[in-house]
């Protein structure tokens, strides 16, 4: 073999062992670099993802917590608003009505106040009329004196008592 | 002087079975490789964690960044070659780099491995084409464009592997071929300059004087630049050696070949190694994702 052919020419064994190792290396950098190397990669990039899907429902939990944080209590102050506009009404309504009752009760005690004083003058007259008559009879007897029979003597009252009574 | 002589790799030795299987120096150093490879590979892809050390982080980086180039060049559904790729990438670069230790010789500068290799990526071709549409329409598929290009296909489809074959052989092996004729015309300069410096004692000193003047005696009032400095400590150096010459101690010192083939080394050797690492694993890239095309498109020449 020259030294060109040696230079140049192609080595069968030679060829094979290069095969060998390229093979191995092949086998051996995809066995353990790529295929660890690129598990970590995506179990990382999965973690990342898992953890930011994470962040972000939490993060729309809190918000749909807050928007029904906030329509609650606008809700309970309408309520609340609501619930001091019926007691207000309620209490005018009831002012109102108690007003109206003492009024009627005023009303209905001066009336019966003005008929019993009209009540009691009529019976006072005629307790005074029968008095009077009475007094009357007395002293006409006295002065009479003379017996009247129980006719003449009612008669004679009565006549009195219309003349006093157009005099008093 | 010395003659030129450009070898091929030297066998070490030679198993005796089979005829006897010769180990040459590019089966060693293919062998290193391979070990070298597996070990960092097996030693980066261990204990990994969730949150990652730096060693972790250049890791993923590196994977990621090579990932992310086969899948631009090959495909989003080529992602599973990646690491042939990567292998076969790897594999180059180091196989060339190996060549700077100057202990062993690089693998890409035999062609029996980059023939190797691209014969293994034409096979995965051919069988990935036969998977994908059928050795009929495989085969049909040479007739096309028109009949009369068939035996031009067939060429073309042996080219493919050859050529990868030795522009990788050649750019490697021709630095290296580059690299021992510089190396052979330094010690040629050397020994003449060795000569001349050594002829008497009168010689030596006007050497040294030279070197005096050039380190020494400014120019245009500024201190000497370094190309002076360089120039003036090879002439000191050159006068060493010539005074040594001439008594006689030493003989025939290759003092230019310091230095200089460095920067030959830089390009031959890291540059090239690189390129030519990446040339071929792309074009590797390419023949591959032609014979697996995206899914979609596999379908198109049945309907």
């Amino acid at each position: 073999m020259t030294e060109f052919e040696n230079f140049i020419g192609l080595n069968p064994w030679t060829a094979l062992f290069t095969l060998c190792n390229l093979v191995i290396v092949f086998l051996m950098l995809k066995k353990f670099l790529f295929k660890p190397v690129n598990k970590m990669i995506d179990d990382r990039q999965k973690e990342i993802d898992g953890l930011f899907a994470d962040a972000n429902a939490a993060k729309q939990d809190a918000e749909a917590m807050r928007a029904d944080y906030t329509r609650r209590l606008s809700e309970a102050k309408e309520t609340s608003a609501q619930i001091v506009a019926e007691a207000t009404q309620e209490a005018n309504r009831r002012s109102d009505e108690i007003i109206r009752q003492a009024r009627q009760d005023a009303d209905a005690l001066r009336q019966k106040a003005g008929t019993d004083i009209a009540l009691e003058k009529k019976k006072a007259l005629n307790e005074v009329k029968s008095d009077i008559s009475k007094i009357a009879l007395d002293i006409a007897g006295k002065v009479v004196e003379r017996e009247l029979d129980g006719a003449d003597q009612e008669r004679l009252v009565e006549g009195f008592l219309r003349e006093m009574g157009d005099q008093v | 002087m010395s003659e030129i002589s450009i070898t091929g790799p030297g066998v070490y030795f030679e198993i005796p079975i089979f005829g006897g299987i010769p180990i040459t120096q590019t089966v060693v150093s293919s062998f290193l490789v391979m070990v070298l490879l597996c070990t960092a590979g097996v030693l980066l892809g261990r204990n990994l964690k969730k949150r990652p050390g730096r060693m972790q982080v250049v890791t993923e980086k590196g994977v990621g960044m090579i990932t992310s180039l086969v899948c631009d060049a090959m495909g989003e559904h080529n992602r599973h070659w990646t690491p042939y790729i990567t292998a076969l990438f790897l594999s180059s670069l180091m196989g060339s780099l190996i060549g700077m230790t100057g202990i062993f010789r690089s693998t890409t500068a035999d062609l029996s491995t980059t023939a190797t290799w691209a014969i293994m990526t034409s096979l995965i071709c051919w069988y990935q084409s036969i998977k994908n549409i059928g050795l009929g329409p495989w085969l049909k598929g040479f007739t096309e464009p028109i009949k009369v290009m068939t035996p031009m296909n067939i060429v073309s489809e042996f080219a493919q592997p050859v050529s990868l074959a030795f522009r990788h052989f050649g750019n490697v092996a021709g630095g290296g071929v580059i690299t021992t004729m510089v190396y052979w015309a330094l010690s040629g300069a050397s020994a003449a300059l060795l000569r001349l410096a050594s002829l008497s004692w009168i010689s030596v000193t006007i050497t040294l004087a030279l070197a005096a003047v050039l380190f020494l005696v400014p120019h245009k009032g500024n201190k000497p630049g370094a190309f002076r400095k360089i120039l003036g400590v090879m002439t000191a150096v050159l006068a060493f050696f010539g005074l040594l010459q001439l008594l006689g101690v030493l003989e025939n010192v290759p003092f230019l070949q310091v230095g200089i083939p460095a920067v030959l080394s830089l390009y031959f050797d890291c540059f090239s190694g690189l390129i030519q690492a990446f040339v071929f694993s792309l074009l590797s890239m390419i023949y591959i994702s032609n014979a697996c095309p995206a899914p979609e498109e596999k379908s198109d020449p049945n309907s």
